[in-house]
């Protein structure tokens, strides 16, 4: 055993001992093993993952061998290195949140079961991961998607609860039975190997129909998980209803398995071989942040809100994904890499700010008793330190420099806009479109946090609650402080995080995609093939060779070259940019406190008209906020008023009507409530046949069964 | 199609040379009475007891006139006892003590803001007039503001009903300074029929400090921008023989 097996192993043995104290303690302690084991385990696989993307080791276990389908084996190459990573990022504060936080359901519910499977969560999840074949990845999937059902129904006494908690296990379940079809049916085409090297290696030369047919089925099975449009209804019923330690969880990594999913099989064992699988994936992903980041930006809901960000975040991922396939099937290998890394890197960056976001949200949560942003509002006096960290968390989602939605999003929309190498029109329209939509998107984010931000944290307190409401636990300010550290971290270091995550995508990136973007030309400044020596010059001639002999790394200027056709080089650098930031605010303060150091300042109150008191009620609301985005996008949103007289007497003399607006779900108005009436129509029609009490017809449609299922397995 | 704009290019400049030239158009101001000497003290009483709002006191046999309670009626402009009528328009006034004109770099340009702390909307119909190309506040640098937060002047008109009072007081403590206020008719100025009375203030001094006075009932649109003018410091306030009985009626 070496030592990322022990510390693997540890990880396992951590999670499960705190299942089982958390059986035995009484119910006070749940969030303190919950920050004890599950922080220690979270370490543990952190540690794991971090020997194994050194380079030094890896797992290789055989468990043991079926009697059917061969050999159950762990098997943790550097890809799943690098998902584990992800998963210690979002775990790792979520257990240490949970000290805290878990305070508040003691009063009404017992935690204890709640914290079994939580802490069992983290085993399955790293189970998922380290399966190295197909039959032991569905297990494990199985077990992690089961297990993540019931901590979300911790309330489990408000209806609300277990309706999202059953919608969550209905998609989930119709997800893995679509990707079981999938991965079993290229382990037949295969030959019945099942290990994901073998299964790689044997099927090279399938038929084209049966890779399309197979990339169909999986992907959608799994984009079930990675909460993508159209399969994306549960997300926003889950998210909220969740304690925020397990919504943390869920958008933070849960999401990420899908995106494995999808590299995984997808990409590295079915790699395409032409663009339309590519295509499809760009257009779902592109699709899922448009639309995620609209409905975002006009809900009020804090959680919900974060749940509709998180569907725009994975689409990103996913149209990274989908443009490293179209890369990929084009042969343009520099690029595929550089799509596929900067799709692990928005996934890292999207693990570590939305576990922030949620855990803030939580605590915000706790502290008022609300989630509505139309009923907080002037937190910032109130709870500064939180206040702070929540910027961070909203400043690196909504992509502004030097953090790290920053960097991922800049090179995404940097790589769509390589589409001038394709040939082929089509998909050329294809990236431009989608291109536009993700350039919306990142504006709208902009947009959405603005709002978070300012309507929560600003203004004037919109209820009573939120006016006394005081900073959260320490645990919770802690595990907020280490993710806005790794936000700040993953910003201004892309020239560390770009070749580590290339390393560990090797298989998809060999080492391509951190030699384009991340040169060494800063630490080779002379004799460097990819580039003249005048071009080389000119670029330390602006800078961007400061501090090569100190700083361990390639330099720290990202470089995205263009194409043939339009030879130009994107250059940025977010840790030159925090530098020149500083000295911009600190001189323009040096400015503005020379100019005004003669003025006397008086305060007065808030100018509201002249009115004798201004309630909050009165002052800018989120949704007044988000309205012009409501109205420009009124045809997607689809909003009905619903009429409700109930209220009226003796049917003709109307005393009260009220009027609510609905703002149905995209997703459920177009594809999943047709698809529920249509199924229903056809189990109606079925249910015509049960003629009540004739044996004999049902004696006959068994036999009519029983020819068609022979007939087929004749033919077959 | 562009008949309006040859039409509109063929009128000319329509917009009144007030500063510095005197506009005498017809109707561009009602006038108001001036001071005026009578043969008999009997006469100068006549005088007095025609007026409706109680203007004109008589003295011996003169019949001086208070031109805060003036509304412009006419009834002491012909007959037996008749006032001397003057046609000007340059009304405005320094208030008193501790009234400024504005200071260096307000010379040229003010931003104003409009507050009718209760008036019957003659004033605030002749203060719109401004902005309209006749009068074109706009070129002599004047522009109204819709926030107090970026008002050097506030443009006060009506009798500051009680409702308006600590609407007026909050408009003004939310203006930055320097900041220059203009009482803008009769009743701003005094009150003139309305007030004292339960309801009413009166005054604006009564609330916050005013600067200049603009009398008139309404007054006319270039005694408005000839208040502005004083307050710049880029006109003559008005004659000291008409000013001397402007008072303000204790409340
Ligand atoms: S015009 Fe009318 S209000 Fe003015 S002084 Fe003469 S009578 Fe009095």
């Amino acid at each position: 055993m070496n030592i990322a097996e022990f510390f693997f192993l540890l990880v396992l043995l951590l999670s499960v001992a705190g299942a089982v104290i958390s059986a035995l303690a009484p119910a006070q302690w749940t969030g303190r093993i919950l920050a004890i084991c599950g922080t220690s385990a979270a370490t543990a696989l952190l540690i794991a993952a971090a020997i194994i993307l050194a380079g030094h080791e890896s797992i290789r276990v055989d468990l043991w061998r079926l009697p059917v389908r061969g050999m159950l084996r762990l098997r943790v190459d550097s890809v799943s290195a690098f998902f584990m990573l992800a998963l210690g990022i979002s775990f790792l504060p979520a257990y240490w949140f949970s000290d805290g936080y878990m305070r508040r359901y003691l009063a009404h519910y017992d935690p204890r079961s709640f914290n079994i499977f939580f802490h069992l969560l983290l085993a399955a999840c790293a189970l998922v991961l380290a399966a190295g074949d197909v039959i032991s990845f569905l297990l494990a999937w199985r077990i992690m998607s089961g297990l993540a059902t019931f901590p979300i129904t911790l309330e489990h006494r408000q209806d609300e609860n277990r309706r999202a908690s059953y919608l969550f296990l209905a998609m989930n379940e119709a997800g893995i039975i679509i990707s079981t079809v999938g991965l079993l049916w290229m382990v037949a085409l295969a030959g019945g190997h099942t290990g994901f090297n073998a299964l790689h290696g044997s099927l090279r030369h399938i038929s084209p129909a049966a890779r399309w047919a197979i990339f169909l089925i999986v992907f959608f099975g799994f984009s079930v998980k990675a909460g993508l449009i159209p399969l994306s209804s549960w997300l926003p019923q889950a998210h909220p209803v969740a304690p925020a330690n397990m919504s943390a969880i869920m958008s933070g990594c849960l999401l990420n398995f899908g995106i494995y999913g999808i590299v995984r099989f997808d990409a590295i064992i079915l790699p395409p071989i032409s663009a339309g699988p590519g295509l499809v994936v760009l257009v779902v992903g592109a699709l899922s942040a448009l639309i995620g980041i609209l409905y975002a930006t006009i809900d009020n809901d804090m959680k919900k809100m974060l749940a509709h960000s998180s569907i725009e975040n994975l689409g990103i991922i996913a149209a990274n994904v989908g443009m490293g396939m179209v890369f990929t099937a084009y042969h343009l290998p520099v690029l595929a890499a550089i799509a596929y890394v900067v799709a692990m890197y928005h996934m890292i960056n999207h693990s570590a700010y939305k576990t922030l976001l949620f855990i803030a949200a939580g605590a915000i949560d706790q502290q008022t008793g609300t989630r509505d942003m139309n009923q907080l509002g002037g937190l910032l006096k109130r709870m500064p330190m939180l206040a702070a960290l929540f910027l961070v968390g909203a400043l690196a989602i909504a992509a502004l420099p030097p953090l790290n939605g920053f960097v991922s999003e800049w090179l995404t929309l940097q790589t769509i806009l390589r589409s001038e190498e394709f040939t082929s029109h089509f998909s050329r329209v294809v990236f431009a479109l989608c291109g536009a939509g993700l350039a919306l998107t990142a504006a709208l984010a902009v947009t959405c946090f603005v709002k978070a931000f300012a309507m929560s944290f600003l203004g004037p307190a919109h209820s009573e609650k939120a006016s006394r409401a005081l900073e959260p636990a320490k645990s919770a300010r802690i595990s907020m402080a280490i993710l806005a550290l790794a936000c700040i971290l993953l910003g201004i270091g892309p020239t560390w995080v770009i070749p580590t995550i290339n390393r560990a995508m090797k298989p998809l990136a060999a080492n391509l995609a951190a030699n384009a973007l991340v040169p060494p030309f800063f630490s080779h400044p002379h004799g460097n093939k990819d580039f003249s020596p005048g071009f080389m010059h000119d670029f330390a001639h602006i800078g961007a060779g400061i501090g090569r002999n100190i700083i361990p790394a390639r330099g720290l200027v990202v470089l995205h070259q263009g194409g043939k056709s339009n030879p130009v080089v994107y250059a940025m650098s977010t840790f030159y940019m925090v530098g020149v930031l500083a000295l911009i605010i600190f001189t323009t303060w040096l400015f503005v406190r020379w100019g005004t150091r003669r003025r006397t300042i008086t305060i007065s109150e808030p100018w509201a008209g002249g009115l004798r008191r201004l309630a909050p009620d009165m002052t800018y609301s989120a949704t007044g906020f988000s309205n012009p985005v409501r109205v420009i996008f009124r045809s997607i949103f689809g909003p009905a008023i619903r009429e409700d007289s109930s209220t009226a007497v003796a049917g003709h003399f109307r005393t009260a009507i009220s009027k609510q607006r609905d703002d149905g779900y995209i997703v459920d108005r177009l594809f999943l409530r047709p698809l529920t009436a249509t199924v229903n129509y056809a189990a109606k029609l079925l249910a015509k046949i049960h003629k009540p009490g004739m044996v004999n017809a049902y004696a006959a449609w068994v036999l009519a069964v029983l020819l068609v299922i022979l007939v087929i397995n004749r033919l077959l | 199609m562009f008949g309006w704009f040859l039409r509109g290019a063929g009128s000319r400049v329509k917009t009144t040379r007030y500063p510095p030239e005197f506009d005498s158009n017809v109707g561009i101001s009602p006038g108001r009475p001036i001071a005026t000497q009578f043969a008999s003290s009997q006469e100068a009483d006549n005088a007095a007891v025609q007026c409706p709002t109680q203007a004109i006191t008589a003295h011996d046999n003169m019949a001086d006139i208070n031109v805060s309670r003036c509304v412009h009626c006419m009834a002491c402009s012909h007959g037996e006892a008749a006032m001397k009528w003057q046609n000007d328009y340059d009304w405005a006034t320094l208030s008193g003590a501790g009234a400024s004109t504005t200071t260096r770099p307000f010379k040229k340009s003010l931003h104003i803001r409009l507050v009718d702390s209760g008036s019957c909307d003659a004033v605030i119909q002749e203060i719109k007039q401004l902005a309209k190309p006749y009068y074109n506040m706009h070129k002599l640098g004047f522009f109204i503001t819709p926030t107090p937060r970026h008002a050097d002047v506030l443009m006060v008109a009506g009798p500051v009903t009680s409702h308006m009072r600590l609407a007026l007081k909050k408009t003004y403590d939310a203006m930055p300074g320097p900041k220059w206020v203009l009482a803008v008719g009769n009743c701003a100025i005094s009150g003139c029929v309305f007030a004292p009375s339960f309801m009413a203030a009166g005054t604006v001094s009564s609330v916050i400090p005013v600067d200049v006075q603009v009398p008139g009932c309404p007054p006319p649109p270039l005694a408005i921008l000839h208040g502005l003018l004083v307050l710049t410091g880029r006109a003559q306030e008005a004659p000291p023989h008409v000013t001397t009985t402007i008072a303000e009626v204790p409340l």
